[in-house]
C-alpha cells in the first residue's frame, strides 16, 4: 500500500513538474512567394477544419494538405486585392473577407461583394470581420458595420451614434458566451457591445486623459487597441495595444508589459487566446503566455542564422533560451490562428505553420538539460543549449528548413 | 392670411399633392372611364389552382398543393378521385415527402411557414417557421433535416425536424422557387427564377445553387449564362449519368425589339447540367467569371460525386477531358412555333423520357433522352443554344394538357405521369407506354369561370403571341418582374432601354410605362402591346377587360420588413424622419420638389403619378422625364431606376444622385441613408 502511494505521489509530482514546462512549437513550415503565396505580407488568417485561408496584400490564399491549393484575386471576383480580415461562417461554410476595397462573401465558389456605394457598408477600408449567428460584423476605418444576413439590414456605429472617441476600428471579437461583442478601436480603446440591451460601452484609459493606464491593472493599458480576442474557455477578453497586452475578465484588468513579463514587445498587432493560452503577435516575435502558470514563451527568428529562437520566461522572470532548426518566416507578426495543436502565423514576410512535435520538444528540453529547480536563484542565467541548437544526436527533425 | 409654405410645409405639401391629384384625375378622366371598375373585394370563387404535386412512394396517392384555396389534396390513383383535403398556410407552393411517405411538408409562401402533415390522415401535425416566402422544400434522405427555399428571403433554411427549429441558412440567388434532392441524397439543388444583379447592358446570368447535405455548405454555384427563370430540377438516373435538366427562358433583351421571329425576342429551353468527366483538381474552386453576351456554355466546377460520375455520357465534339461540370443549353421551341414558359420537369424511372411542362403553351413535352444525348454528342454546345431546329431531334411528343400546366410527376412504376393544370383545377394523366393523354382528373374546383379567372388564364397563355412565343407571364414571372432591362423602343434603335416593372399592386398607380405614356392598363395591354410585342391580333375587347381586371387584382405580398403590429424599429423610425425631412443636416431648407414625399406621397402608393427628371438619363435615353414608380414592397423590385442601372437601393443615391436631383441626399451620413432604406422597405 505504501509502495502504491509512493508511486502515485511520484507520478503526480512528475506530472506537475512536467506541466511547468510550456508546450513548444518546434517546427515551422513557411510559405512565401517562393512557394506559392501571391505576396509575402500576410495580414490575417482563418481556419476551417483542414483548410487554412490567408489574406495577403495581393489576394486570398487557400492552403490544404500543406500546400497552396488556390489563390484568389480580383480577377476571380474578390472585391480588392488587399485582404485584411477573414471569417468563416461555421454554420454554412461561407467565407467573409474584409479588404481595403469592401467586403466579399465567398460561397459555393463565387464571390459576392459589398461596398460603401452598393450596400450599407460604412466604409470600404476594412480591418476586421467576424461572424456571429446571422450577423456579419465589419470593422472599418469609419466605424463598425453589421449586416444581418437574414434580413439584409445594415447597421453602422461610429462617432455619430456610439461612444467612439475615434472611429478607426481594427478588430472584432464576438463573445456569445457572455452576450457581448468586443471591438478594438485605434485611439478609441476597447468597445463592448451588449447584445441584449443593444448598447455600446467604451473602455478607455481609466482617467480618460492620459490615453494609457497609470497603474498596472487599473484599466485598459492604452487606447490604441490594435485587435481583440475573446477566450470562450476563460470568458476573458484580450486586447492588443501598441503599448502592451491587456486582458479583461469582466471586472478586472490584467496588463502585461515587456518590463515585467516575457512579452517580446509592447507593440502588439493582435492577441489570440484559448484555454490557458494567450498569444501576442508583436513586432519582435510571437509571444505565448501560459496564463495559469505565468510562464512565457517567445518565438523569434535569429536574423543571423535563420534558426528559431525559443525564449522561455519562467514565473520568476528567469529566462531559458532554446534554439530550434526552423523558425518563423519573420519576426514582425501580424496575426495568428489555431488549428488543433498547430498554429498559423501571419507575418510581414510570409506565412508560418507552427507544429508541435512532442519528441522534438522533449529533445529540446533535454538538450537544454533543463531543470526548473536548478534554475531557481540563478538570476539571468539561461539553460545551456548545444551550439547549433539542434539535439545532440545531430538528427534534424523531418521537414526542418 | 397669406399662406407661407415654409411656415407649414406639411400643409403645403398636402395642398400641392391634392391639386396634382385633381389635375391628374381630370386629365385622364375619359381614359379611366374605359378601365374596368374592380370592386375592392370582387366576389371570387375559391379556385383550387393546383401547382405542385407528388406521388406517394407506393404510387397509390397523388398529393397536390393548391395555391388558390390554401389546401393540400390527396387523390386516389386507382379511382382518380379526391379522397382527402386539408387546409394549410396561405399561398402554398411546394410539397415534399419523407422517403417512407408518412409525412408531407408544404411550403406556405405568404405565411412564412411549413405545414407538417400526416401522410395517412392528412392532418396537420405541426406548423414550422420558415424564412421569408417559402416556395419549395425537400426532406433529407435520413429525415433529419428539411431544406426550405425562401423566395423572398433569397435563402435556403435548414430546419431540424426533431426540434422544428431552423439550424442554419444558406444564401441563394434571387427568388429561389424550386428544389430537388439528388438521388443519392448528398446534394440539394436550388434553382432561382431571377438572375444575378448585373449591369443592365450585360446579358443575364442565372444560378443553380448546390448544397452539400453532408458538409452542410454551399458546395457550388453553377452559373447558367444568358438565361433567366430556372424552374423545376430533374435528375437523370445514375446509370444515365445523373445529369440535371432545368427549364429556362432565354431572353434577347439587349437587342432592339424589332424582329420577333427566329427567336429574336426570347426562347424557351432546358439547361443540361452534366457532371465532370474527371475529378476536379480543387474542390470548391470558383467558377470562372462568365462573360460575353452570346455565351451559352458555362464551364463550372462541380465536386464530383458518385451519382454524377459521368457514366454513359461521353464528351461532345472538341470537349476532350473536362474537369468541371458542363452546362449546355438546348431549346424546346420549334422554328415556327414556340413552347412558352417551361416549368415542370421529371424523368421516368428508367430515364428513357424526360417530361417538361410548358405552362404558356398548355403542353407537356416528351424528351427522348437517348436522342438528346446523341444530339449533344454530335453538336458543340456553343452552337446550339440559339438553334430552333434542335427540338425536333429529341422531342418526340407534345401532349395537350389543361390550362397552365405546372408540376409534373411520374408514377413509381413508370407507367403514368400526372400534370397539375393550375388554371383548370385538374390533373392530366399521361400513359407513358403509349405517350398519350388518357384522362383528366377533376380536382373539384368551382365550375364557373369568373372574369378574374379568365383574365389570369389570358395572362398565362402564349397563344395570343405570334407563334406562341410568349405570354404576359413570361416576362412577369410570379406576376412580378424578370429583373431585366429591355430594349423595347423602336424609334431610335438601341436607345431607351427600360427595366421591367412589377405587376403587383399596380391598380391605382397609373400611368404606366416608364415614359408615362399609357394612362391606364387598357392602353398598356391593348392594341399597342398586341402589335408591338405580340405581333398578333392580341386580345379582343372582352378578353382585354378580363386581363386588365386580373392585373388590377394582383395583390402585394405581405411586407416582411414591417412588424405585424406595424410598429417601426428605431432605424425605421429614423428613416421615416429622413423621408419626411424638410431641412438638411446643416439646416438648409430642402426645396419642395426635392423632398422624398413630394414625388412619393404616402396616400397614393408613394407615387405622385407624374413623370419627373431625377437626373437618371443616360446616353441611351431620348427622354429625361420618367414615371415616378410606386414604392410598395420596393425591396422586391431590384434593379432600380428606369433602366435598372441601380442594382441596389443604396446605389440610387450613392452612385446616381451626384447632384441631388433625386432628393437631397448629399448631406446625409451613411447611417442616415441606411435608416432611410430601412424605412423604404416597410412601405
Amino acid at each position: 500500500m505504501k509502495r502504491l502511494l509512493f508511486i502515485v505521489i511520484l507520478l503526480v509530482t512528475a506530472t506537475v513538474l512536467a506541466a511547468e514546462k510550456p508546450p513548444l512549437i518546434t517546427r515551422w513550415e513557411n510559405f512565401t512567394t517562393a512557394n506559392g503565396i501571391p505576396d509575402d505580407k500576410v495580414f490575417c488568417l482563418a481556419v476551417d477544419g483542414p483548410r487554412v485561408w490567408a489574406g495577403t496584400e495581393d489576394g486570398l490564399v487557400l492552403i490544404e494538405n500543406g500546400k497552396v491549393a488556390r489563390v484568389y484575386g480580383t480577377g476571380d471576383g474578390l472585391v480588392h486585392r488587399v485582404v485584411m480580415g477573414i471569417a468563416v461562417d461555421k454554420r454554412n461554410g461561407d467565407l467573409w473577407i474584409g479588404t481595403f476595397g469592401g467586403l466579399s462573401q465567398f460561397s459555393g465558389g463565387q464571390f459576392k461583394n459589398y461596398t460603401n456605394l452598393t450596400s450599407g457598408l460604412l466604409n470600404d477600408i476594412i480591418y476586421g470581420v467576424a461572424v456571429q449567428d446571422y450577423w456579419v460584423w465589419v470593422a472599418t476605418t469609419a466605424g463598425i458595420s453589421r449586416l444581418d444576413t437574414s434580413t439584409g439590414e445594415w447597421r453602422n456605429w461610429s462617432e455619430f451614434n456610439a461612444p467612439f472617441h475615434e472611429p478607426w476600428s481594427y478588430g472584432i471579437a464576438p463573445a456569445p458566451e457572455i452576450g457581448k461583442v468586443y471591438f478594438a478601436v485605434w485611439g478609441g480603446g476597447m468597445i463592448e457591445y451588449d447584445i441584449a440591451t443593444d448598447t455600446m460601452k467604451p473602455y478607455t484609459d481609466p482617467d480618460e486623459e492620459m490615453e494609457l493606464v497609470l497603474f498596472r491593472n487599473q484599466g485598459l493599458v492604452h487606447i490604441i487597441v490594435s485587435n481583440v480576442a475573446f477566450n470562450p474557455d476563460t470568458k476573458m477578453t484580450w486586447g492588443s495595444t501598441y503599448f502592451g497586452l491587456t486582458g479583461y475578465d469582466g471586472r478586472n484588468w490584467h496588463n502585461y508589459l515587456t518590463k515585467d513579463s516575457g512579452l517580446a514587445s509592447d507593440f502588439i498587432n493582435a492577441p489570440k487566446s484559448r484555454g490557458n493560452e494567450v498569444w501576442a503577435c508583436t513586432d519582435k516575435g510571437l509571444s505565448f503566455l501560459d496564463y495559469k502558470t505565468n510562464t512565457w514563451v517567445t518565438y523569434r527568428r535569429n536574423k543571423q542564422n535563420g534558426h528559431g529562437e525559443i525564449e522561455i520566461t519562467w514565473p520568476d522572470q528567469k529566462k531559458t533560451t532554446l534554439e530550434a532548426p526552423t523558425s518563423l518566416a519573420h519576426n514582425y507578426i501580424l496575426n495568428m490562428e489555431f488549428q488543433g495543436k498547430d498554429i498559423w502565423v501571419a507575418t510581414a514576410k510570409g506565412l508560418s505553420h507552427g507544429i508541435r512535435e512532442p519528441q522534438m520538444e522533449a529533445q529540446l528540453y533535454g538538450n537544454a538539460k533543463l531543470d526548473r529547480r536548478s534554475t531557481r536563484g540563478r538570476q539571468g542565467e539561461g539553460a545551456k543549449v548545444s551550439k547549433d541548437g539542434f539535439p545532440k544526436s545531430g538528427q534534424r527533425p523531418a521537414g526542418s528548413q | 392670411m397669406k399662406f407661407n409654405p415654409s411656415n407649414n410645409p406639411a400643409k403645403f405639401t398636402r395642398a400641392i399633392s391634392l391639386a396634382l391629384r385633381i389635375l391628374v384625375a381630370f386629365s385622364f378622366a375619359p381614359l379611366f372611364g374605359a378601365t374596368p371598375k374592380i370592386p375592392a373585394a370582387e366576389s371570387e370563387p375559391s379556385y383550387l389552382t393546383p401547382l405542385d404535386l407528388q406521388l406517394s412512394p407506393d404510387g397509390s396517392r397523388i398529393y397536390v398543393v393548391c395555391e388558390g384555396n390554401d389546401s393540400l389534396i390527396a387523390v386516389d390513383t386507382h379511382t382518380n378521385r379526391v379522397v382527402a383535403q386539408v387546409k394549410v398556410g396561405h399561398k402554398p407552393k411546394g410539397l415534399a415527402l419523407t422517403v417512407n411517405g408518412k409525412t408531407l411538408y408544404v411550403a406556405n409562401e405568404w405565411s412564412d411557414t411549413v405545414s407538417e402533415i400526416d401522410g395517412a390522415t392528412l392532418a396537420v401535425r405541426r406548423t414550422l417557421k420558415a424564412g421569408w416566402g417559402p416556395t419549395s422544400l425537400v426532406v433529407g434522405r435520413d429525415g433529419r433535416y428539411l431544406y426550405v427555399a425562401n423566395g423572398i428571403g433569397n435563402s435556403v433554411s435548414v430546419i431540424d425536424l426533431a426540434t422544428g427549429k431552423e439550424l442554419r441558412r444558406f444564401s441563394s440567388q434571387r427568388s429561389p422557387q424550386h428544389m430537388a434532392l439528388s438521388r443519392d441524397g448528398r446534394r440539394v439543388y436550388v434553382s432561382n427564377v431571377l438572375p444575378h444583379l448585373r449591369p443592365y447592358d450585360e446579358p443575364p446570368i442565372s444560378e443553380l445553387t448546390v448544397i452539400d447535405t453532408q458538409k452542410q455548405v454551399v458546395a457550388e454555384r453553377i452559373l447558367v449564362p444568358g438565361v433567366i427563370e430556372l424552374r423545376e430540377i430533374a435528375e437523370a438516373p445514375a446509370r444515365q449519368g445523373g445529369y440535371l435538366l432545368v427549364p429556362f427562358m432565354r431572353p434577347k433583351n439587349l437587342a432592339p425589339l424589332i424582329r420577333v421571329e427566329q427567336g429574336w425576342v426570347l426562347t424557351h429551353g432546358i439547361a443540361v447540367v452534366r457532371p465532370p468527366l474527371t475529378r476536379s483538381p480543387v474542390a470548391g474552386s470558383p467558377s470562372p467569371q462568365v462573360r460575353g453576351s452570346q455565351s451559352s456554355h458555362a464551364t463550372v466546377s462541380l465536386n464530383p460525386l458518385p451519382s454524377l460520375s459521368g457514366r454513359g455520357w461521353p464528351a461532345g465534339p472538341g470537349e476532350g477531358e473536362v474537369t468541371s461540370a458542363r452546362v449546355t443549353q438546348v431549346l424546346l421551341d420549334d422554328i415556327d412555333y414556340y413552347y412558352a414558359d417551361g416549368y415542370g420537369a421529371a424523368f421516368t424511372p428508367d430515364g428513357r423520357y424526360a417530361l417538361i411542362t410548358s405552362s404558356g403553351a398548355n403542353v407537356v413535352q416528351i424528351v427522348d433522352t437517348a436522342r438528346l444525348a446523341g444530339f449533344l454528342r454530335r453538336n458543340p454546345a456553343v452552337e446550339i443554344a440559339n438553334r430552333l431546329d434542335s427540338a425536333r431531334q429529341f422531342v418526340i411528343g407534345r401532349l395537350p394538357t389543361g390550362a397552365d400546366p405546372r408540376g409534373v410527376a411520374v408514377s413509381p412504376d413508370g407507367r403514368k405521369a400526372y400534370v397539375a393544370n393550375r388554371m383548370d383545377d385538374s390533373l392530366t394523366v399521361v400513359d407513358l407506354a403509349r405517350l398519350r393523354v388518357t384522362s383528366t382528373i377533376d380536382l373539384g374546383g368551382p365550375k364557373e369561370d369568373s372574369r378574374l379567372r379568365r383574365g389570369e388564364r389570358l395572362f398565362r397563355d402564349a397563344r395570343y403571341c405570334l407563334q406562341g412565343q410568349f405570354s404576359c407571364a413570361t416576362c412577369h414571372p410570379e406576376q412580378h418582374l424578370d429583373g431585366l432591362a429591355w430594349n423595347l423602343e423602336t424609334p431610335q434603335l438601341g436607345r431607351d432601354r427600360v427595366a421591367n416593372r412589377t405587376l403587383r399592386g399596380i391598380a391605382e398607380t397609373a400611368p404606366y410605362k416608364w415614359n408615362g405614356h399609357n394612362p391606364d392598363l387598357i392602353t398598356q395591354c391593348g392594341p399597342r402591346i398586341a402589335k408591338f410585342l405580340f405581333r398578333s391580333e392580341g386580345f379582343n375587347t372582352q378578353e382585354l377587360q378580363a386581363l386588365v381586371a386580373f392585373l388590377r387584382s394582383i395583390p402585394l405580398a405581405p411586407n416582411r420588413h414591417l412588424a405585424a403590429n406595424g410598429q417601426l424599429t428605431d432605424a425605421q423610425e429614423r428613416g421615416k424622419a429622413v423621408f419626411y425631412r424638410r431641412r438638411t443636416n446643416d439646416g438648409r431648407e430642402i426645396p419642395y420638389q426635392n423632398r422624398c414625399d413630394t414625388c412619393h406621397p404616402p396616400d397614393t402608393h408613394y407615387t405622385n403619378r407624374i413623370s419627373t427628371d431625377v437626373g437618371s438619363k443616360t446616353q441611351y435615353d431620348t427622354i429625361s422625364l420618367f414615371d415616378t414608380p410606386q414604392l410598395d414592397r420596393v425591396y422586391e423590385d431590384a434593379p432600380y431606376l428606369h433602366n435598372g442601372m441601380a442594382l441596389t437601393l443604396e446605389e440610387i443615391w450613392t452612385i446616381y444622385n451626384n447632384y441631388d436631383t433625386h432628393g437631397v441626399t448629399s448631406d446625409m451620413r451613411k447611417e442616415q441613408l441606411n435608416d432611410l432604406i430601412e424605412y423604404l422597405k416597410t412601405l
